[in-house]
């Protein structure tokens, strides 16, 4: 995680020099290095919506979590509103990567390939390969698996970009007809758990998508245990989780690990060399 | 805008109504001005760096407010027939009034503002000049002020040389083909010009949200012609500018920012205001459409003799 926040200070730096005009031109453009770092870890999801007591849909989508989307937000990107709902419905067939519905008019709805289709059921979603027909879509998942399960289809094309504002600042927002959010122009406040977005008629499983910047996954050593009661490295195992670090970084992550051991088994020389270590590494 | 084809503009694709993209290509949304000047002209290398995009979004309608009251020249026309209580409703996004005319006979004929009031609020007062009040506190009034009654009763006289003057249909006599009245004091000597007009006269209350007429105007058609903010009712997918003008939203946007935010030097300032002041010239010049071919049949009369 250290070397994983180490990134953002970095790309803030490189920033600074580039503005100070020090680096960012051909090979030093150090900017773009930690960019495209950076974006591995960037994840692209639909929110979960926040179901009212009552049954309704809400304003209110989860934030990113194990349970939702199966990762966690280290920082929000952007938030995309989805503004327009091409068709919706429920399925009436399960044919696998096929969404069928026998009452749909997906011709004449004006869904075309590219357009996103949600499972409002299980809050999975694929996108639209082709339009087989008034009532078959081919998709690129597989993500109808009983009938009768409910369904939207969004235009992939016709989005807005909802701007991220402090609980303090919404209230205020909201009442200035120039600036109240609108569904060309939204907005969204964060709390602890939900992300609340405005106008408050954004509610829907596959309107808000979410792109963000995840945590990197846990690192697991898995292994066999040997008939000696050994363990021994085995990396087939399907929860085998491997460090997600680029190859440069190895030296680093070695270099914690030594730092982090050395303060367990109490040796102060070990702590102290990956320390000096660390600092040279960083100053060169 | 994206650019569509020409299915698209000229019969909307097949959908009602047909004329829904006729003349859209004059016109860049808001929502295309906020995204190109977030992406143009604000960032890490530019004068305008952080802000969020609400203050964007502000200025940018802002600037769009302003366009619509005189440069734009986008004129708003509503006809409505003025009923018995000789009011016309302003319209829900009226800004100012640019021509108001009455409509009869197959002519337009534009009308003059009343110089003197038309309608009045009242108090009912007792034999002492007493205001009265209810047992709440409250001001009692009567239904019309004695203005307003005589106004909707054809009762009030005017200034004007309408139907309602004070003078319209008093004896007089004729002697040698002219004309002689006889007045209460003194004699009448030429003309007042400024109310030397038969038409009916008007007065817009704007508070109250209503033009008043005098009571020749009850039961005809009247043109309104006047100018909105350009923020249609609200719905931002409408709100649009006219292309000479993108250039100076962008610059408009740029110095209200830069103007607003503290530690920016005055020259920077000050070079952002010239840009704007600058572009909004060049764009009133364009709008106007001055061309030869506009001048030349003005300037046809220019030999007549005035008499």
């Amino acid at each position: 995680m250290e070397l994983f926040e180490d990134y953002f200070s970095d790309y803030n730096k490189s920033v600074v020099y580039e503005n100070q005009r020090v680096s960012g031109t051909d090979y030093a453009d150090v900017k773009k290095a930690i960019t495209e770092l950076l974006e591995l870890f960037l994840s692209n999801n639909f929110l979960h919506p926040v179901i009212s007591s009552a049954g309704t849909l809400t304003n209110r989508f989860f934030m990113p979590s194990d349970i939702t989307t199966g990762d966690r937000a280290y920082m929000l990107s952007r938030i995309v509103y989805y503004n327009q709902l091409k068709s919706q419905g429920s399925n009436t067939l399960v044919v696998p990567f096929q969404l069928e519905d026998a009452g749909a008019l997906f011709v004449s709805d004006g869904v075309v390939a590219g357009d996103i289709v949600t499972n409002n059921v299980n809050f999975l979603s694929a996108t639209v390969l082709a339009v087989i027909g008034q009532t078959q879509l081919l998709l690129d998942t597989d993500i109808f698996t009983a009938t009768p399960v409910t369904y939207s289809i969004f235009s992939s094309v016709s989005l807005s970009e909802a701007e991220p504002v402090t609980d303090g600042k919404i209230t205020a927002l909201s009442i200035s007809p120039l600036t109240a959010p609108s569904t060309m122009f939204p907005a969204y406040t964060l709390n602890s758990e939900f992300m609340a977005t405005y106008p408050s008629i954004l509610t829907g499983y596959g309107s808000v998508r979410a792109s963000y910047f995840r945590y990197p996954r846990e690192p697991k050593w898995t292994y066999i245990t040997l008939i000696n009661g050994e363990p021994a490295f085995d990396q087939t195992q399907p929860d085998y989780q491997d460090f997600e670090l680029p190859l440069e970084d190895e030296y680093k992550l070695v270099m914690k690990i030594l730092q982090y051991c050395g303060i367990s088994i109490r040796e102060t020389q070990v702590v102290q060399y990956a320390m000096s270590q660390e600092q040279q590494g960083s100053a060169n | 805008m994206a650019y569509i084809s020409q299915y698209q503009y000229y019969a909307n694709s097949g959908n009602t109504p047909e004329d829904a993209n006729w003349g859209s290509y004059q016109y860049v949304s808001l929502q295309d001005i906020v995204t190109n000047f977030l992406l143009m002209y604000s960032g890490n290398h530019s004068l305008v760096n952080n802000e969020e995009r609400y203050k964007i979004l502000f200025h940018a309608k802002r600037a769009i407010q302003e366009l619509n009251y005189d440069a734009f020249k986008e004129i708003k026309v509503l006809e409505l027939t003025v009923a018995e209580n000789l009011k016309f409703v302003l319209p829900s996004d009226y800004v100012n009034w640019v021509r108001i005319s009455l409509y009869k006979n197959g002519y337009l004929r534009p009308l003059s503002e009343n110089i003197q009031a038309l309608s009045s609020d009242a108090y009912l007062q007792d034999n002492n000049g007493k205001i009265l009040f209810d047992i709440n506190g409250n001001i009692l009034r009567p239904q019309d002020s004695m203005i307003d009654y005589d106004r909707l009763h054809k009762l009030k006289k005017s200034i004007y040389l309408n139907q309602g003057n004070q003078f319209n249909g008093q004896m007089g006599w004729c002697v040698d083909g002219d004309w002689y009245f006889d007045y209460a004091i003194g004699a009448r000597f030429g003309l007042n010009t400024e109310t030397a007009n038969f038409n009916p006269t008007f007065n817009v209350d704007k508070k109250a949200g209503v033009i008043n007429f005098d009571s020749s105007m009850v039961n005809e058609l009247c043109i309104l012609e006047y100018v909105s903010d350009g923020m249609e009712n609200g719905d931002n997918s409408l709100i649009t500018v006219n292309k000479m003008f993108e250039h100076y939203i962008y610059a408009a946007i740029k110095y209200e920012i830069l103007n607003s935010k503290f530690g920016v030097q005055e020259y920077v300032v000050s070079r952002a205001r010239k840009e704007k002041s600058a572009l909004l010239r060049n764009a009133k010049i364009r709008i106007s459409n001055i061309h030869p071919g506009r001048l030349l049949m003005n300037l046809r009369g220019m030999d007549k003799t005035i008499k």
